[in-house]
């Protein structure tokens, strides 16, 4: 997917130009808000985020994809990589609901709902339909 | 311009059989229509949620050039739900994202032209930055802070960090997505471009197509939409499996963001001696107690509580019109109003009206809800209720009016 690199045009100079000012000013409020900001604690969240999914997420989920092609027999392999990404995802977004990382004392309204019930249900509806994807590729 | 690695280094990029050599990276999925597709879709996805947050921290934090308008009244209900919709959806698109670019992270050399190292420092920001508002909004909406900096301060200057990153690499990759978005049929097909590649990846049903992966992002977007929209658009309420909030579900039926136990207000809020107080600039400062108020002449009007964190509700208030007790109180006209709460210490415990906020027929300080006495938790003995607004600013166990 790499393209012969090309002298970079007037277009590619202003657009980083423009795009890099605007980081900069983003830069310079993060600092000068530095109160509330506070730089030191952000950046472990935001270079640690980066290193998290460079260094751990892209990974496995690169091991993941190499077993999934050695175990599944190949027609049935779309379905599969379809219903895992879709249940990594979902249960990444459910996961602070599910332990209730944010529940609020004294307030009944905060996190009202049984939300590790509620994943079972969604991703028991994903694997359903990835099931019937599969049959149907078993007729075939 | 070339940044080369030292030579061990060097190898484990030109070997083909080292783990990051780009020949290793064999999925037919890893390809640049895919890149622009689901980098077309972040980009329209980020834009929603940089303009709708703008408007969010305007909202939040007023300036004297732009003075928030007090109609329509559900706007900002539409734009906060918007913001969270969009964020949320972008989530799995950006994970995909990066599983498709993946190996040019980590391809050799880092640059051949003072351009290419432009663009590759540049993708630095832009993911740690897109990966940063993701998992901060997501953070939020579930009220999970693990950290110790103010979220809406980060969230937003990292939103301009994120952004101009977005605006650099759309100028670098402008070309190439274009060529790859505006012609797909005259695409060649990967069986055609690279034979053992294409045979390879590309055989009847050997795992996602490229529709397939795209489908798969679709889906994991929708799943996530919808069972998190229903705590903001109520007929799909049931659908709120994950969403944070129920609509539904609180005191009077209807939640609450921080109540009046957390606020330190309980003692305070049914005291005896409670009054609301109207001072500042005007000729005939008042003190009433909750008799007076509720002699007032009542307003009604149907507005919603629109929390920033995504969740909202529409219902009916009653109360005292903000403007009524200005004229009461022979306030100087055209004057920014402060509504200060009973609650001690909070970020939120003051907001201020402009003039033409103040002046509009449905900003109340509303007694009931529903019908009913308002609820403690909502806000007894009497809680701003005002169009266009954030919930936060919504104050809530108000007694002070203060004219500036």
């Amino acid at each position: 997917m790499s393209a012969a690199p090309r002298p970079a045009g007037p277009r590619f100079w202003i657009s980083a130009a423009v795009g890099w000012a605007v980081i900069g000013w983003g830069v310079y409020g993060i600092f000068s808000n530095s109160l509330d900001t506070r730089p030191a604690n952000l950046a472990r969240f935001v270079v640690g985020g980066a290193l998290l999914h460079d260094l751990l997420v892209a990974p496995v989920v690169i091991l993941a994809g190499v077993l999934i092609a050695r175990a599944v027999p190949a027609r049935f392999r779309g379905p599969i990589q379809a219903a895992l990404a879709v249940s990594a995802i979902v249960a990444l977004f459910a996961w602070p609901l599910v332990r209730g990382y944010g529940l609020a004392a004294n307030n009944p309204t905060s996190l009202p709902h049984n939300y590790g019930l509620n994943l079972l249900i969604v991703l028991g509806v994903v694997w359903a339909v990835a099931g019937v994807a599969v049959l149907l590729k078993f007729r075939d | 311009m070339s940044v080369r690695l030292p030579e061990p280094l060097q190898r484990l990029t030109t070997d083909p059989d080292a783990p990051l050599h780009q020949g290793v990276y064999r999925s037919a999925l890893r390809d640049e229509r895919l890149a622009a597709i689901l980098g077309a879709w972040l980009g329209i996805l980020f834009s929603i949620c940089f303009v709708t947050g703008l408007y969010s921290h305007v909202q939040q934090n007023p300036v004297s050039w732009l003075p928030i308008p007090a109609r329509p009244a559900g706007l900002y209900r539409f734009t906060q739900g918007l913001h969270v919709v969009s964020g949320i959806a972008s989530v799995p698109v950006l994970i995909a994202k990066l599983w498709v670019v993946w190996p040019r992270f980590v391809s050799f050399p880092v640059a051949r032209r003072l351009s290419g190292l432009v663009e590759r420092v540049g993708l630095f920001p832009l993911v740690a930055g897109g990966i940063f508002m993701t998992f901060s909004g997501v953070a939020n909406i579930a009220q999970w802070y693990p950290w110790r900096f103010s979220f809406t301060a980060s969230h937003y200057w990292m939103a301009w960090v994120t952004m101009g990153s977005i605006v650099a690499h759309g100028g670098a990759k402008w070309a190439i997505a274009r060529r790859s978005l505006a012609r797909p049929s005259r695409r060649p097909a990967l069986a055609e471009a690279d034979p053992e590649l294409g045979t390879d990846a590309e055989g009847a049903g050997a795992g996602l197509t490229r529709r397939g992966l795209l489908t798969t992002v679709a889906a994991a977007s929708g799943i996530l939409t919808l069972t998190t929209i229903g705590q903001t658009v109520r007929p799909l309420r049931r659908l709120g499996l994950l969403a944070p909030r129920d609509p539904a579900t609180g005191p009077q039926g209807r939640p609450v963001n921080r109540g009046a136990a957390n606020a330190g207000v309980i003692d305070l809020a049914q005291s005896p001696f409670y009054r609301l107080e109207v001072t500042g600039r005007v000729a005939r400062p008042l003190s009433l107690d909750l008799k007076d108020l509720r002699a007032l002449p009542a307003h009604d009007a149907v507005l919603p509580i629109a929390c920033v964190e995504g969740w909202s509700f529409s219902a009916p208030w009653s109360g005292v019109r903000i403007r009524d007790l200005l004229a009461m109180a022979g306030a100087e006209p055209d004057r920014t109003i402060l509504i200060e709460s009973l609650e001690p210490q909070g970020a939120y415990r003051t907001s201020t009206l402009n003039p033409g906020q103040a002046a509009d027929r449905d900003t109340l300080l509303a007694l009931s809800l529903d019908g009913e006495t308002l609820a403690l938790d909502h806000g007894f003995p009497c809680r701003l209720i005002a169009p266009n607004r954030p919930g936060v600013l919504q104050t809530k166990w108000v007694n002070k009016v203060v004219v500036l």
